[in-house]
Parts: structure tokens; sequence; C-alpha cells
């Protein structure tokens, strides 16, 4: 158990080593933040003098060592555009995020997997044709149209809810729904899938032999079963809303980390994208980690598989 | 056995119950109208004409005939689209297939060759997986600067470790089966055993994951336009055509409806086709 | 330790929620809604430069000078000023300004604002604007005489941006602090800033000047214009900045909003890189300049809005001149000139952009610059690549880039001396006429004069083409029915020079 447990730590720490290197380099190739901060009528020399006091003159493996020996402190640092802890910009940005992943994942769950039973239990009738017929324009649609769709007809032509922003539960529903569509046909596809591999299991001919009813069945004994896979996507698929959200939150000015992440990148905050990454890649790998060491906890021949 | 085969209509299917071809034909019709462009398309895709912009379907202003409306520029929205085929699949083909090329090949070394190539290569693929695609994407087009051909390479560079997983994963368990560790042993080449008898074998698995990305592609691409990303202007892609477009929703509704419609076809013929393959893969119907 | 993860982000959760709920935005008179692109960067007035912040922070602070309705320098912090030589001038303080903690402003404060933002060590972006001043010294609690290195005559015009920040809080509390918490003597105060969400400004019920109408402002970043749009619609916000002419055509027939526009100092243009082939030939050069329709493209694209200039300036800026007659759009002229070029006028030329300026522009004069026989292609970077490459130098520029220019001072100064001069990285021109003449407006006094030199810079860029002037940008805002407010030429937004009917 030890020698597996070291080894997957370890694996998990390199990980994390690569990520903070590679997107330090990557960012460094995009210039440095200079030019955006001053004026149009700044000289060579004060573009010069300001990188100077930024420290963005110093060879890129002294910014780089420092990064990392900051990092091995749990410093962040702090934010070249706004001068304010990075760390402070993240923990005001990820109460948004969550919020809204959490709704679009109740969006999604909450229209893909009824879609999803009703599309197992009325196979070939019309009303199936039209479900999945929504299903797949709504998962064909880019985010910042259908964004901008939902709010022309529900906030401007209906007046129903805010059009943007953050600001009480109401403000919440468009994007989630945004976000949550986009997501909708990986629930209703593997609900349907899950649910015909249980409708055609031994024991639900047996049953149905018996006379007992398709939609008691359905209800009493298949959907349990059933959702083992489906709960097990809506973990993976956390990981898509949260890539998704990055559109989402710039078209509805929902306050998350996906905006200012977007807006850090195009700035040249260097910083704050760093963070983000490396707290997005901690919550990934430190996921796995613990995955990997239950999975070996239960069933020990996992050890030698992934060990390896 | 055939009631059951019956029962299993796929998810995409349910929508379109008939014959398995013409998810093919559609995209065969896309591509069709992509390189047959300027045969097609009644315009240059990039004509301008400032005092027909906006202009609803039918209006006729100066030498054009707009079938399906103007936009912003008073360009003859038909040609765009039919030009923007091009541009749309292009990328989402060539990204699918390089980083497809570039995963499986990566993919199949790691789980064939193991030891310090395994380990190098699967580091590099957990690095790349907990990057958010999207972010990565937007950093590297900043370095290259916006083109196709950046697009393309930055799809690539962002996407190829989804194929490495799971090219690795189907690896090792095909390289374990006793007919393939026997032709190792009798002296067959590391390439003629992963090109003879592993790639057959996991080429299935890989196709599902590469029709699950290319709608993926094509919507990716929408997004980098969106963020002033995408391809260079004046070039039209379905992807930039939506994301100005998309300004327009309220006086403009042509702009950005058809692309849209093309957009939704052509991922509807790639999830069918992917539908069939899954279920030609799926063991239990044969 | 999953289990305390999960549960510190339900109750992050739970508590952005519940907290959210104790804050509607309504936007109403009491409470005066204003979204920005993006979030301010920073509220202390001297450590960064861009607009979201300024929009902010000019409500909180006073600035030594300011301009009135008309655009012309007006009194504020100082009440008045005279030159003691060609290099001193010294400025009259008001004694009645008071900081929003209570503490009186007085000369002290005036000096320590000038000798922060000048000190290199500082690093303020805006270093430039005023490094031309090298002392500052209170001669009374009510003067302050200020020595620039030599004549100077952009000064005044620089001084409207100078806030004027309390000596005794920044001395407390530290630069990292006061950029948080800033204290100023402005007609709003800093309420709250939710980071990300949203600043809060009160009114300063104790202002010395105009009061400002609305008891509360909050400031907001919906950085795409479509949902800033889409707020004006629905009756969301007040005021939204930066739309289009499209957009604005769109709050036309619109319930609750109409739009505001206003004529600016910035200049769009075009420049071209004169060192290197085909721009290095004039004639090219002219060409291109007798390709683009100016009018086309104000009325064709901009709503007519914009105002189409013949000159690398508007009429808000000092130095412009009603005399210059540009090379008129004539398209066959143009053509004419690119066909006497032959193989050599086929090159390909990049024209450089990035996504924030109005790509329906960009596109119309690509294919006005194709119409005329030259083979441009667009080359869309974002916004860092772009300033990179633009002051490259023209060895490593694009042969071709467009921009719209404001140097926020409404000075030729600011703007013909960096985009001609050759010390400058903007310029990819040579001419030494038009380095000494640059020089010399620089350094002149008298405002006729200098005038003067102006025009015959403009004439060289009318006959010589490195730029081709497009038109005087319009700054086009979105606000509710019930707002009175003429945007400046200055695109600054002062609230307590708004007002409100129902």
């Amino acid at each position: 158990m030890w020698p597996f447990l070291l080894r997957r730590v370890g694996q998990a720490l390199v990980t994390m080593f690569g990520v903070a290197t590679l997107i330090f380099f990557i960012q460094r190739l995009t210039g440095d933040p200079t030019y955006l901060l001053v004026p149009e009528t700044a000289t060579r020399e004060d573009i010069a003098a300001l990188r100077h006091s930024l420290g963005f003159d110093r060879p890129l493996v002294v910014q780089y060592l420092e990064f990392l020996a900051n990092l091995v402190r749990f410093d962040l640092g702090r934010s070249i555009v706004q001068n304010v802890p990075v760390v402070t910009i993240i923990a005001s940005r990820l109460p948004y995020t969550l919020a809204l992943a959490a709704g679009a994942l109740v969006v999604a769950c909450g229209l893909g997997i009824p879609i999803g039973i009703l599309l197992a239990q009325f196979r070939d009738r019309p009303i199936a044709k039209v479900a999945t017929g929504f299903v797949l324009a709504a998962q064909s649609m880019p985010t910042f149209w259908s964004g901008i769709l939902l709010i022309l007809v529900f906030a401007i032509a209906l007046g129903w809810l805010p059009p943007s922003s953050s600001g009480d539960f109401s403000h919440l529903i468009l994007p989630s729904v945004t976000l949550g569509l986009l997501s909708m046909a990986t629930f209703a596809r593997i609900t349907r899938t899950s649910l015909l591999d249980e409708l055609s299991k031994d024991y639900v001919r047996t049953a149905r032999a018996r006379g007992v009813r398709t939609s008691r069945l359905l209800w009493r004994h298949v959907a349990r079963n059933a959702a083992i896979p489906v709960i097990t996507v809506a973990a993976l698929e956390i990981s898509n809303l949260l890539a998704g959200a990055v559109i989402v939150e710039t078209v509805f000015a929902w306050p998350g980390l996906g905006q200012v992440t977007v807006q850090s990148i195009l700035a040249r905050d260097f910083l704050i994208v760093q963070g983000v990454v490396l707290l997005g890649s901690f919550v990934t790998v430190a996921l796995n980690l613990l995955a990997d060491i239950l999975y070996s906890v239960v069933d020990p021949r996992i050890r030698l598989e992934v060990a390896r | 056995m055939s009631g059951l085969v019956a029962q299993r209509i796929t998810f995409s299917q349910a929508l379109v119950k008939t014959s398995r071809w013409w998810p093919v034909a559609l995209i065969a019709m896309f591509v069709a109208a992509a390189i047959f462009a300027p045969l097609i398309a009644p315009y240059d895709p990039n004509a301008q004409n400032l005092v027909g912009r906006l202009k609803p379907p039918g209006t006729v202003s100066r030498t054009f005939h707009y079938w399906l409306g103007s936009d912003e520029l008073g360009r003859d929205v038909l040609s765009r689209i039919i030009y923007g085929a091009r541009i749309s699949l292009t990328v989402a083909f060539a990204s699918v297939i390089l980083s497809g090329a570039v995963g499986v090949c990566l993919g199949m070394m790691a789980g064939y060759r193991r030891g310090w190539v395994e380990m190098v290569i699967m580091r590099v693929v957990d690095v790349f997986l907990s990057i958010p695609a999207i972010l990565l994407a937007i950093i590297t087009v900043a370095v290259l600067g916006p083109s196709l051909l950046n697009v393309i390479l930055v799809l690539v560079l962002t996407r190829w470790p989804r194929y490495a997983r799971v090219a690795y994963g189907q690896t090792l368990a095909v390289a374990n089966m006793p007919y393939v560790r026997l032709s190792a042993f009798m002296g067959a080449s590391a390439t003629r055993v992963l090109l003879r008898h592993v790639l057959p074998n996991i080429i299935g698995a890989i196709t599902v994951v590469a029709t699950l990305e290319f709608g993926l592609m094509v919507l990716f691409e929408a997004g980098l336009s969106f963020l002033g990303l995408g391809v260079q202007p004046p070039t039209a892609s379905w992807g930039a055509i939506l994301s100005v477009g998309r300004n327009y929703l309220a006086n403009a509704w042509w702009i950005a409806t058809l692309p849209g419609a093309c957009l939704f076809l052509l991922v509807l013929a790639i999830n069918l086709i992917g539908d069939f393959v899954r279920d030609y893969l799926d063991p239990r119907i044969h | 330790m999953t289990d305390r993860f999960r549960y510190a982000r339900l109750v992050a959760l739970a508590f952005t929620l519940s907290a959210s709920v104790a804050l509607p935005a309504h936007a109403s008179k009491d409470r005066f809604v204003i979204d920005l692109v993006n979030e301010p960067s920073s509220l202390d007035p001297q450590v960064q430069w861009n607009p979201d912040s300024y929009y902010v922070y000019r409500n909180i602070f006073d600035n030594l000078l300011t301009r009135d309705e008309k655009g012309e320098i007006a009194p504020q912090v100082a009440k008045s000023w005279k030159y003691l030589s060609d290099t001193q001038i010294s400025f009259d303080l008001r004694d009645d300004i008071v900081f929003h903690d209570g503490r009186k402003m007085t000369a002290d404060d005036v000096v320590f604002s000038i000798q922060r933002i000048t000190d290199p060590k500082f690093g303020s972006p805006q270093l430039g604007q005023f490094d031309q001043i090298v002392k500052a010294e209170a001669t009374s609690p009510t003067t302050v005489v200020l020595t620039t290195k030599s004549a100077y005559p952009a000064l005044l015009a620089q001084l409207v941006k100078l806030s004027i920040v309390p000596k005794h809080v920044v001395d407390a509390v530290g630069k990292d602090a006061f950029n948080v918490n800033p204290v100023g003597s402005g007609p709003y105060q800093f309420d709250g800033w939710q980071r990300g969400v949203q600043v809060t400004l009160k009114r300063n019920d104790a202002y010395w000047g105009t009061k400002g109408p609305f008891p509360v402002a909050v400031f907001r970043a919906v950085p795409d214009s479509a949902t800033r749009l889409a707020n004006l619609q629905a009756g969301a916000s007040d005021l939204g900045v930066t739309l289009d002419s499209d957009q604005a055509g769109q709050l036309k027939n619109a319930a609750k909003a109409k739009a505001l526009t206003g004529l600016t100092e910035r200049v769009a243009y075009l420049r071209l890189n004169t060192l290197k082939p085909p721009f290095d030939n004039v004639k090219v050069r002219q060409a291109a300049a007798h390709a683009i329709d100016k009018e086309g493209i104000v009325d064709g694209i901009l709503g007519g809005y914009d105002k189409a200039v013949p000159e690398m300036a508007t009429p808000a800026i000092f130095g412009w001149s009603d005399a210059i007659k540009a090379p008129a759009f004539d398209l066959d002229k143009a053509k004419a000139l690119v066909a006497e070029m032959g193989p050599a006028g086929k090159a390909e030329i990049e024209l450089a952009t990035a996504p924030v300026f109005d790509q329906r522009v960009v596109q119309a004069v690509q294919q006005m610059l194709t119409d005329a026989g030259l083979n441009v292609k667009i080359n869309m970077s974002d916004m860092a690549s772009y300033l990179k490459r633009a002051q490259a130098g023209p060895d490593a520029t694009s042969l071709l880039s467009y921009g719209r220019w404001s140097c926020a001072c409404q000075d030729s100064d600011g703007v013909l001396f960096p985009l001609l001069h050759n010390s400058s990285a903007w310029s990819a021109y040579r001419n030494p006429k038009v380095d000494g003449l640059l020089e010399e407006a620089r350094q002149t006094l008298d405002a006729k004069k200098r005038q003067d030199l102006y025009r015959q810079v403009h004439e060289i860029v009318a006959e010589e083409v490195p730029l081709i002037p497009l038109y005087q940008s319009a700054a086009i805002y979105g606000a509710t029915k019930n707002l009175k407010w003429q945007p400046t030429a200055n695109e600054s937004m002062f609230l307590n020079r708004m007002s409100w009917t129902d």
C-alpha cells in the first residue's frame, strides 16, 4: 500500500510542477503587460522604466525561480494590474463560479435525466424525436449565441428575469440554463443508455414475462441501478461545466473565475492566470489521486495497474 | 436476438430513423458545398455593399440579390455561409484528425513501450488534461496570433491528450492479449505490432472519441471567434458569422440563424455516425 | 479533507446567494447603475491608466484643473494660475476643499501628489504625462509653484488629469492599502468594492462644488457590449459605456433607453510604414489615401455619429486647423497610382488591428484599399500583441495599422509627436523638417505660433501621407430616458455634471 501511495503522490506532484512550469513559460511568450498599462503618449524610456519597476526586465530564469520559491510557500503573489493579492481575487470569484456550475448541473440533470427516461420509455414515438431534436439542438448552440437569445426573450421581451450580472437568485437562472443546456445532452444520452441496458437484463425480462407493467418496473427497480453511471458522468461533467463557464460568464457579466481568467490572459496579468490554472489543476489532480487511493483500498489489484 | 437489436435504436436515431447513410450524405453535402463554394455561392463572400447593410432576406440592392439577407457590411449572408463551411469543416476535420493522430501515436507508444516512455508521455498528458482546454487555447492563440492554421494548431495542442489517454488504456489491454505477445515474441517490430495488431483493435474506441470531439471543435472555433481569437477577418467561418450575428439578433435575425442551423445539422450528422460506430463496437449487439 | 472542502464550498455558495439577496440591483434615481466594460483595475488615481478606472476615480478625486462643458481648461483645485517665467507657473489653490475623512486639503497635498506621480521609483504608468515637471513647491498653504524642464505648453492640459491625493492618508496607510480604500475630496466618496462585482460610491454631501444628483452610484463590469445593450433595454442599468453605432440604432426605438453620443478628441487613423516598400513610395501612400472613402465609412457604417477629418486632429484638440486639404476620395486616381507601380504594387500589405477596434471599419478599409488594387490582409491580434508590434519600430512593425488615438490631453503635442517624431516608438516616418516643427511646437508658449507650427505639420502629412487620418470618433453611451448628460470630448464621466428628469 505505502509504496503505491508514495508513488502516486509523487506523480501528482510532478504533474503540478509540470502545470506550473508550462503555464509560466507559455504566458511569458505572450510578452508582458507594460504596453497595456501606459498611456499612448508614453515614450520608450517610460515603458522601459515601468517594465523595470515591475521586474519584467529580469532574466526569465530568475523570474521562474522566484515564482517557484513563492509557490512552495503557497504565495500566489499579487495581481500586476489590480495590485491586490491573487488569493483575494480568487476567493472573491470562486463562489460565483461554483454557484454557476451547480446551477448548470441542476439544469442539465433536471432536464437531461427526465428526457433520457422519456427517450427510453417512448423510443419510437414522435415525442422522442422532438425531445432528441431539442437535446441535439441545445448541444450544438454556442453559448455566446444561446445566452444572448435567452436574454432577449426572458429579460427584454418578457421581462421575467434580470439580463445579467450577479444579485439575487434570479440572476443565476439564465446563465445556469445557458450553460446547463450544453451538458443536458450528456445526461439524456447516458440516462437513456443505462436505462435500456437495465431493461435488457434478465431480471427485467423475467418480470415482464410475468406480466409486471413496464412503467412500474422502470420506477421500482431499473431506475435505481441505472442511476450509478449517471452519477459517475455527473462528476466528470463538472470539469466541462467549469470550462464552459468561461464564455457564459463573459456574456452574462457573471463575476466568476472564468471571466477574470480570460481578462487576465488578455491583460497579461500573469499571476492571476497562474493562480487560477494552478488551483484548477490542483483540484483535478487531487480528485484523481483520491479516487485512485479509494479504488486501491477497495480493490488491491488496481494498485498494480495504476502504479506502473 | 433481432428483437433486441430493434429495441436498441441509438440516441440520435430516435430523431431520424432512416438509412444510416443519410448522415454521411449530409456531411458529404457540406463537404461538397465547401469544396465547390466558388461555383455555388452567388457572390464573393467578402464583397461589401455599405448602402445595403443589414437587409432582410429577399432584398435587392445594387448588384446584390440577398436571398438570405445581408450582414453588417452588406455582404451576402448565403455566400458567406457557403464559404464559411470551408473554414469550419477544415478546422474541425484537421484538428480532429491531427490531434487524433498525435494522441493515438503517443498513447500507443506509452501503452506498449512502458517504462520511462510511458512515464514521460502520461505525465505530460496529465499536465495538459488538468489545465482547462479553453484557457490553454486562449493563451496559445495570444502567443501565436490568430489565423486558420494557428487555430488548428491550438486545437491539436489542447485536444491530443484526450485521445492519448484512451489509446493508452486500450493499448494496455490489447498488448496483453496472447496473440499480440506472441507476435512480438516472434520478432515483429514495435511499429509492426502497433499498426497490425494494436491499432485495428483500438480504432473503434478512438472513433467514438473523435465523433464527440468533432462537434466540440466546431464550437471551440466559434468560441475563439467570439473572443476575437478565431480566423482573421474578413474570412467567414460559421463561428465567426455567429459571433457577429449574435449582436444583431434583435434587428437582423437572419445573420446568425442559418449558420446556427448548419452547425446543428453538422453536429447531428456527426452524432448519428458516432452512434453507429458505438453500436458496431457494442459486443452485446453482435 | 474532501468533506470539509465540500462543506466550505457549500457555505461559500450559501453566503453568496444570501449576501446577494440583500442587494437587489434595482436601477433608480436613488441608485444609479453604470455598466463599464471591465472592473476598474485600481482606484488609486496615480497607479493605473485605463478608462474603466478613471470613469470611477475621477468622481472620488478632485483634479488640479478641469475642462468645462465647452472643453476649455477651467479651475478646480486651482482657482487661478499665472506664469512666473517660461518654465515656472504659480497656482493659487482653493482653501475650502475637505477630504472625505474631514481633513482640509492644502498646498502640501498638491505638492505630494505631484512628487508621488513623478517619482520614478513609484513607477506610475502616467509618469510620462508629468515628467516635464522637475520641481513642485508650496510657497504658502494655498500656493504651489511648478517648475518644468523647459517651456512646456501642454502642461495645463496634462494637469487636468492630476488627481490630488491626501498626503496624510497615503503616508499613514501606504500604497497597497490606499489602492483598496481610496480617500479623495471629490463629489462622491468611496463606499465599497465587491471585487469582481461592483464598486459603490456614495454622494459627498459636503462637496464644495456642484453636488452629485444620485445618492449612490454603482459601477459594474459588463464585458460584452450586447449584454450592456440588453441591460439598458431591460432597464437593469442607467448608463452603459462603449456601444457601437448599430447598437445606438437599436436604442432608437427602445422603450426605456436612449443613446447619448458625443464627439471626442480621439482620431481614427491608418499609420503607414513609410520606411518599407511599397509604402516607401509616396505615390503608393497617396493612392491609399485616395482610395479611402471617409464619408462612406462615417455615413454608411458609423451611422453619422462620427465625423470625417482631413488631418490628424479633431476640433477638440489644440492644433486643429480648418484649412487642411487632405487627398480626396478618388478611386480612379488611386487605381491609376497603384497601376503605375506595376508588380511592386501587388506586394502583400499587412493591416494590423485588435479586437477592441470596430471590425466593420477595419474590414471596410481593407475592401477600399483592395478595390484600388492593393493587396491588403488583415492581421488582428489581441491588444497586448498589437501594442507591442505597433511600437516595435519601422523594421518590425506592420506596413499598415489601424488605430484610434487619444492622448487624453486634447493637444496636438500628444498626437503628432508620438506618431511622427523619429524618437518615438510609434513613428514609422522620418522627416527632419517635421521633427523640427514638432520639437519647436513642444517648447513654444505662444499659442498662435504653436498653432501655425502644427498647421505646417498637418500640411506635410496631407502631402506625404505617413498617416491617413480617418474620422473624429464619437463616444456612444446608452442611458435611461431620464438621464440628462452631454458626453464630453475627453471621455470623462463626471456624475455631478449629470441630471435626472422624471
